[in-house]
């Protein structure tokens, strides 16, 4: 299989830039077999460890360590993965379990707080859930009031980020908005204008013979873009749609439109949009004519420079033959493969073929998956992903993947499994299941983007 | 194998190809699940959906493939024609340029289809009479022209849709059945030189039918 797995890949990857010597995470520099306890003690205080790992659990848990309290205390790296590991298996089963509303965890979000070991477990949507969003509010605000860092902003915003500061961290993320302060106000206000100097140019004049079949293109997805939810039904709205998506294509020569890119405007364009209407007020049935033209054009531009932004790392998806799709479901076989044998072998016994289901997910980065809601939680994790999105994009869709593994296995023939695939009953979803969709995707990222090894190992069998 | 209502005597795949916003994924909903929307999603890559109907007391499954009309996804649709043994070419009839695209699509279905493979041609949206834009009887003379079968479809008001997959696949079972008596299972096809052969000729082995059209 050519170009299924570029270690080169990983050198840029996120993961790898923020670790150092990391405990719990299997690296392929140290050999975590032959390391003896004694080893690792000697090297390892809890506190390194608790750093080392903390951009795999929400920010707010460090109150972990502070009630564990004592300094120096010594964990081995097998320990500590394992209990990683535990936790994870433990709330897969335990998602039941009586809850104890203790609020001696003020984690950011529920689904996070539950993987901590010796702590009561919670159901979702309990009443502290505002109490958690105020807490990392807080953390936000400080960090934004002054000037992050972009690794300190992906860090606090991993596991989502509050409705109130999203779309200012959004434009952070995607390196349009410049996190130095000063600078903020004069970039913002120069890129507006050079969007819609963009349109003028392109999209108000006569457009060019050559992009007749784009246009008509966008001209026809846009309006079948979210049938059900009425924010989209407004041809204003359209309209908003239509620009941004024309002048990122003719910007793109090399993919142009392709469809499904319009869905990928929408989280921008909702954040954006609730950023613009007051508190509260649900966004799926709001009128855009409520707000100023002013409003509405800063809405339409930004949304465009954060999904040219955010696209430009994953270009390789859009163009011809989309090569990047392509390559990434080769991976996502091997991977699974790998990961859960039993599950890969099911699907090719009945014939199912990975292209068949796994296409959508990756050319629509699961936005037809899933309900818009969660698109939108899972939008904060992707940003903060940052540079390397574009692998991580492949563990997100294993880790989708094998949430259904029960379901899949239970079904016999092909079509059943066909029919499941295309419709994954994910209508109940809340940012707390995609929290643990992406807890896993990351799991499965340590273990397997870090040791290409895992992958490569059963290239010969076939 | 079969715990689902799911026995049958042949398993044929079949394709809907066809411009964006034709209406094939309505078609196809139409067909399977007797719904339509207005607006529906575009479909990305392909979706797949299936129907068992009744001919000359067999029962046949169809298992359809719908696909993304975008030029762009062709690299990626032009996999499912293989083992396909029937294809709807859809138009839309208010639509002149969706007509005339049909030939582009003809070629594409010579280059990655089998060459057996039965094509009907459908000018959809037939409930849209006074935007009509693609003549009834021109577009049966050019079925004609080209050996396809022709019909006119609403998938709106359900106008001929039944018809249309009833007619496709008993055409297709005509065909089957036929060459079931006038040829043994091994029989040669004659294909011209510069065609790849494709192992897609449908049996009475329902097994040996399934992996075919699965793939």
């Amino acid at each position: 299989m050519d170009g299924l797995y570029n270690p080169e890949n990983d050198k840029t990857s996120f993961w790898k830039k923020n670790s150092k010597a990391i405990p719990g995470r299997p690296s392929p520099k140290k050999d975590i077999k032959s390391g003896t306890r004694s080893k690792l003690t000697g090297s390892t205080s809890f506190q390194e460890f608790q750093a080392s790992v903390s951009d795999a659990w929400a920010v707010d848990d460090d109150e972990f360590c502070i009630i564990s309290g004592v300094d120096n205390t010594h964990i081995s790296k097998k320990v500590s993965e394992s209990a990683a590991l535990n936790v994870l298996n433990n709330h897969r089963t335990s998602s039941d379990q009586s809850m104890n509303i203790q609020t001696t965890n003020k984690g950011n979000e529920n689904v996070r707080s539950n993987r901590i070991p010796g702590r009561p477990q919670q159901l979702r949507n309990t009443n502290n859930q505002d109490e958690d969003c105020e807490s990392k509010l807080e953390r936000f605000e400080s960090l934004l009031g002054g000037t992050p860092t972009i690794a300190e902003l992906c860090k606090l915003s991993w596991s989502g980020i509050p409705v109130k500061v999203r779309a200012t961290t959004w434009r952070l993320l995607s390196g349009y908005l410049p996190v130095n302060q000063e600078r903020r106000q004069g970039m913002l206000e120069r890129k507006r204008q050079d969007y819609w100097n963009l349109v003028k140019q392109y999209y108000d004049t006569e457009r060019d013979e050559a992009y007749q079949d784009t246009y008509h293109q966008i001209h026809i997805d846009v309006p079948r873009m979210n049938p059900s939810i009425p924010l989209f039904q407004q041809s204003l709205v359209q309209q908003m749609f239509e620009r941004i998506l024309f002048i990122w294509a003719i910007r793109h020569p090399a993919s142009g439109y392709v469809q499904g890119i319009n869905d990928l405007v929408t989280p921008f364009f909702v954040v954006f949009l609730q950023e613009a209407i007051s508190d509260n007020q649900p966004f799926e049935l709001f009128m855009v004519e409520l707000l100023s033209k002013e409003q509405r054009d800063i809405i339409e531009a930004d949304s465009f420079w954060c999904l040219s932004k955010f696209l430009d790392g994953i270009q390789d998806n859009y163009v011809f033959a989309q090569l990047g799709i392509q390559r990434k479901v080769n991976q996502l076989k091997e991977l699974i493969q790998r990961v859960d044998n039993t599950l890969h072998r099911h699907l090719t016994h009945h014939n199912v073929d990975y292209l068949q289901f796994s296409f959508r997910w990756l050319n629509n980065l699961l936005t037809r998956e899933l309900p818009l809601r969660c698109t939108i939680r899972l939008w904060d994790t992707y940003l903060a992903e940052n540079d390397s999105f574009a692998l991580f994009q492949l563990y997100v869709c294993a880790a989708f993947l094998l949430q259904w593994r029960k379901k899949l296995l239970g079904e016999t023939d092909f079509q059943g499994l066909m029919l499941l695939l295309q419709n994954l009953p994910t209508q109940n979803w809340t940012g707390s299941d995609v929290g643990l969709l992406v807890a896993e995707a990351y799991h499965l990222k340590v273990m397997f983007a870090d040791a290409p090894n895992h992958l490569q190992n059963n290239q010969g069998d076939r | 194998m079969n715990t689902r209502d799911d026995d049958y005597d042949y398993l044929f795949k079949v394709v809907l190809i066809g411009d964006s916003g034709v209406g094939k994924s309505n078609l196809l909903a139409r067909f399977t699940r007797n719904e339509f929307n207005l607006e529906s999603k575009s479909t990305i890559g392909v979706e797949f959906a299936t129907r068992s109907i009744q001919v000359d007391g067999k029962t046949i499954k169809a298992q359809i493939w719908d696909t993304a009309g975008q030029e762009r996804y062709r690299a990626i649709t032009a996999a499912y024609y293989r083992g396909a043994v029937g294809a709807l070419l859809v138009y839309d009839i208010a639509k002149h340029l969706t007509y005339e695209n049909v030939e582009r699509w003809l070629r594409e279905l010579r280059d990655h289809a089998d060459q057996n493979i039965v094509i009907m041609l459908v000018g959809n949206k037939s409930d849209l009479r006074h935007l009509r834009a693609v003549l009834t009887e021109e577009a049966r003379g050019f079925a004609e022209r080209n050996g396809l079968s022709f019909i006119e479809t609403s998938a709106l008001d359900s106008t001929n849709v039944d018809t249309a997959f009833q007619n496709i696949l008993t055409e297709i079972y005509r065909i089957v059945s036929q060459k079931q008596i006038r040829d043994p299972p091994e029989g040669d096809t004659i294909r011209p030189q510069n065609v790849e052969p494709i192992d897609v000729k449908p049996t009475m082995n329902t097994d040996s039918v399934r992996k075919q059209c699965c793939q």
